[in-house]
């Protein structure tokens, strides 16, 4: 189990947390100098907080560990379902779920879970440093409105929406799907397919949690 | 029983590694639900004040109470109170508690952009502090509900604006008026024609300025004869002025006759102190005089009494 999880997410760790830093940075700087340029600038903090902590950093830890990490591991899966590897491991008397699928689901989770942390906190640290530098007495003003935010239901919404978006990109791309016939020609393969699912799933999952944000 | 190409290949330390890992997603999701209960003011102290409105629109839970622009109260709670009124409960940290006074006010007010805000003012700081669970009236400011007064006023002013400005409205018929009254200034009788109206009211004053202006040449020849007589050499000022000498002399006269029968009469005044000292004088001889006619009296009756041949005095009755 730990040889999955290390493998899941330390490769990912130090590139994922620099691509989220940066792309955090420059929306951070885009919403600053246009809510500046309106004078709304008051709304800036809780703005940044809602898009990016909120939404596009759990939605792209995601993405991003699904494409790096599950979606190969669900085809490794399929292989060895394939080649009877599965069938074999039962035979002797081993558990094939407990045995490779559950660690890669583990892995997946504690993936998701660990860079949503991790890009999350940068984000936040970047937002107060581009809008109020090097400086500490802007910190009780900021946190207030990280408070006003994260309110329960809102929390409560975070923390289940990251949860299910790791056990979406951990299960889907494991379950089986098979690939299309040799005369199938229009069939789509199975890692469209199993890419299909888990975007709808997604997408699902983060439009239940906008309504129960925001209605 | 994984396959080769299945499983994660061997890494130095992996426990370790992979302990790290879980310490660090441990430390973080603690350290950020430790951070959002701070945010949430959950360590805080903290006294309650309770604003009363007639309407909780736009007021939700942890919406910040600012005074100066600065937050130092968060709502923790509405409800709605047994007279129908909006109680919003905010809580205020006890070491910003002191911004607010009882004098303070406290005003909710719903801008065209951003949500509902409240806001302390706090004018006398030099008054006692809110008392905990202190009940405050909320003074409401609606941008927006102004938007449809605003609209009504403007919209009764355009139509005032269009009454105005239609063609057979008092206005336009005052232009037209200025306009006539303009071209009769312009008129050969200028602002005469204006004022009367026609030509031979306009004529007939002119004639009589003429008349007028006649009058006062001839006016002017009396005023000179007049003049030549009252004031020439011969004229009646001169006799006046000799009149007016002769009477100065007369009232000097007089004024001397004047101070004669002042002296005179200051003479008088010494005779009538003096008879009024002999008047006194002879008050006092007549009552001695009085005195010795009555002891003559007496001795006259006296002697009648001790007299022989005194008669009987008495009248006898039969």
């Amino acid at each position: 189990m730990a040889r999955y999880i290390y493998a899941a997410t330390a490769p990912q760790l130090r590139g994922f947390t620099a691509l989220s830093a940066l792309i955090s940075l420059i929306i951070i700087r885009i919403v600053v100098a246009t809510t500046l340029s309106y004078g709304l600038s008051q709304y800036a903090l809780e703005l940044l907080i809602r898009t990016l902590v909120l939404e596009l950093l759990p939605l792209s830890v995601a993405l991003f560990v699904a494409v790096r990490y599950t979606m190969p591991q669900g085809e490794q899966v399929r292989n060895m379902r394939e080649r009877g590897e599965l069938d074999a491991l039962w035979a002797a008397g081993g558990d094939p779920a407990r045995d490779v699928l559950l660690p890669r689901v583990g892995a997946g989770v504690f993936a998701v879970v660990l860079l949503a942390a991790v890009s999350c906190v940068i984000a936040l640290v970047l937002t107060y440093l581009s809008v109020y530098g090097f400086r500490a007495w802007g910190m009780a003003g900021y946190t207030r409105s990280v408070g006003q935010v994260f309110s329960p239901v809102v929390t409560l919404i975070f923390c289940m929406k990251t949860v299910f978006f790791s056990l979406a990109v951990s299960i889907i791309p494991i379950v089986y799907t098979p690939q299309p016939q040799a005369g199938d020609a229009l069939g789509a393969s199975a890692e469209i397919k199993v890419l299909a699912r888990l975007f709808s799933v997604i997408l699902l999952i983060e439009a239940v949690s906008l309504l129960g944000n925001y209605y | 029983m994984d396959s080769s190409n299945s499983t994660p290949p061997p890494v130095a330390h992996l426990e370790l590694k992979a302990r790290l890992l879980l310490i660090l997603m441990a430390a973080l999701l603690l350290g950020s639900a430790v951070y959002i209960l701070v945010a949430r003011g959950a360590f805080e102290r903290t006294q309650q004040l309770v604003l009363v409105a007639d309407d909780s629109e736009g007021i939700v839970v942890g919406m910040d109470l600012t005074f100066s622009g600065f937050p130092i109260g968060r709502v923790g709670r509405i409800e709605l109170s047994a007279e129908g009124n909006a109680r919003i409960l905010v809580d205020v940290p006890l070491k910003d508690a002191h911004w607010l006074r009882t004098s303070s006010i406290f005003t909710m007010e719903n801008g065209i952009v951003g949500g509902t805000r409240l806001r302390a003012f706090s004018g006398m700081l030099a008054d006692p502090p809110l008392p905990e669970g202190a009940e405050r009236r909320v003074l409401r400011g609606d941008a927006k509900a102004e938007i449809p007064l605003m609209v009504a006023s403007v919209r009764e002013l355009l139509g005032n604006l269009n009454a105005l400005t239609k063609t057979d409205a008092a206005l336009s018929a005052g232009l037209t008026n200025v306009q006539t009254a303009t071209e009769k200034l312009n008129g050969p009788h200028g602002a005469l024609g204006l004022l009367f109206g026609n030509e031979a009211d306009a004529k007939k004053l002119i004639t009589t300025l003429d008349h007028t202006n006649a009058l006062l040449a001839r006016l002017d020849g009396l005023a000179l004869k007049a003049d030549k007589q009252v004031f020439g050499p011969t004229g009646v000022m001169a006799d006046t002025q000799a009149t007016v000498q002769q009477l100065n002399g007369l009232l000097a006269d007089a004024r001397n006759s004047l101070k004669k029968v002042d002296a005179v009469l200051h003479e008088a005044q010494a005779i009538g102190a003096n008879t009024r000292e002999a008047t006194n004088d002879l008050g006092a001889l007549r009552a001695e005089v009085e005195s010795s006619l009555g002891k003559v009296e007496h001795l006259v009756n006296e002697i009648n009494r001790k007299w022989p041949f005194a008669r009987a005095t008495e009248v006898k009755l039969p």
